[in-house]
């Protein structure tokens, strides 16, 4: 922690009331720091997992807490700070990986690049599908493509935008394990050159 | 001759499908996505010109657009001329008409696009109106389709609303299905024919359009 004191981290603190589908009501509470790396928070289905990555994305409120990324606070319920996902610099990877699928890949992971003129956006774009071994399929649709290549793309698109974290919502279920290592080594090669800290929400040890 | 009432049909229904779309798009957005729990009786009113005989509909737009209406007062300060009877009156009456018909594909359409491709959107940086032109609008466009032809279709074959504000003008306010009406009235059914014919093909044509498209454009990516 001390070596790495000026790189991201993560901070967050989240109590959130959600009802269930009979009625039920139940309490997400919690509290943890993340650093820099992969950290794997494991739960089983029902727990809460998507819930708190969603009031981390900014797409929940949470009833009470305060979430900070290296120090910039993005939701404080005591000082009433709520930043929009849009301007969370957060990156997240749904369990559904949610591509865009009236758009090439190409179109994809340069959707988050707006606000740079369009030759660096194809830059940053070619390099990014290079890293994860995905650059052949620019031009394709993700109807078109396997379910490992769209689990490549889906990282590629979110990481594209420099993310101050990365959230992962089981992004790699029903992939076998040798693909399945294979993406988290290429994940773990961005990451020793990209320090900041990874959410990886799994139910599957 | 017929043709010219048939004409007068056209532009009205071209007129009113393309207002409508402008008008109706915002309204489907903001009934697919808010979250006001008043929202049911916006829909509500949204759905009346479904359930009510266009002679209602006709009868209090032709109050409001008649000279001591507030619509028809408004008309007259701005332009010196009423509205009623007039084609200006007519695209306003239809446009109230059908209104159903382009918000309710809209809001279906809207409604049915994966809230977590929004969601992917938003966390990309994209403001609202972008997610809007970028994903959700490409991603309904068999209901912008379906909205513009069905509302034109509607306005096509409308009878009652234009015979209430519109009256019986010919070159005016004289629609295909009020002339077929005349013509009948005054035993002419070879001339009524001939335009019912030509109403009925287009109706058809139209409708299996609409289905056609709705088939197809789903298709290209979703999973095969």
């Amino acid at each position: 922690m001390d070596r790495e004191v000026n790189l991201p981290s993560l901070a967050a603190d989240i109590r959130k009331e959600r009802r269930g589908a009979h009625g039920s009501t139940f309490t997400l509470d919690v509290s943890f720091e993340a650093s820099p790396g992969i950290t794997i928070l494991f739960g089983p289905s029902g727990s809460g997992k998507s819930t708190l990555l969603d009031c981390l994305a900014g797409f929940l409120q949470p009833d009470d807490g305060r979430i900070a990324v290296n120090g910039a606070i993005l939701f404080d319920s005591g000082n009433r700070v709520e930043l929009p996902p849009q301007k969370r610099n957060i990156a997240y990877v749904f369990q559904s990986l949610a591509l865009f699928p009236h758009l090439t890949v190409g179109q994809n992971v340069e959707y988050g690049l707006q606000q740079l003129p369009a030759p660096d956006r194809q830059k940053r774009a070619a390099e990014i599908l290079e890293a994860f071994r995905v650059g052949k399929l620019k031009d394709r649709k993700p109807g078109e493509i396997s379910g490992g290549e769209q689990q490549r793309i889906a990282l590629a698109r979110s990481l594209v935008t420099r993310p101050r974290i990365l959230l992962l919502d089981e992004p790699l279920t029903g992939l076998d394990a040798a693909l399945k290592s294979s993406i988290i080594e290429d994940l773990r090669v961005w990451n020793a050159a990209n320090r900041i800290p990874i959410l990886y929400v799994t139910h599957s040890r | 001759m017929s043709m010219d009432s048939l004409l007068l049909s056209f532009r009205l229904a071209l007129c009113v499908s393309a207002i409508l779309l402008v008008l109706a798009m915002p309204l489907a957005y903001w009934l697919a996505y808010s979250s006001w729990r008043g929202k049911f009786l916006v829909e509500s009113i949204v759905a009346l010109p479904l359930v009510l005989p266009p002679t209602v509909l006709g009868f209090y737009a032709l109050i409001a657009m008649g000279p001591r209406g507030p619509l028809g007062k408004l008309w007259i300060a701005l332009f010196g001329h009423g509205l009623a009877f007039t084609f200006t009156g007519l695209v306003i009456a239809s446009i109230l008409y059908s209104f159903p018909f382009a918000v309710q594909p809209l809001i279906a359409s809207f409604e049915s696009v994966d809230q977590r491709l929004l969601h992917a959107s938003a966390i990309l940086g994209a403001g609202k109106l972008r997610t809007f032109r970028r994903v959700i609008l490409p991603l309904s466009l068999p209901g912008v389709i379906t909205a513009l032809v069905l509302s034109f279709a509607h306005t096509l074959g409308e009878f009652g609303v234009v015979l209430m504000v519109g009256g019986n003008l010919a070159g005016v306010t004289r629609t295909v299905s009020i002339d077929i009406y005349d013509r009948v009235q005054s035993l002419e059914y070879g001339a009524a024919n001939r335009m019912a014919i030509i109403l009925l093909v287009i109706s058809f044509g139209v409708l299996a359009a609409v289905y056609a498209i709705n088939r197809r454009v789903w298709t290209p990516w979703t999973a095969k």
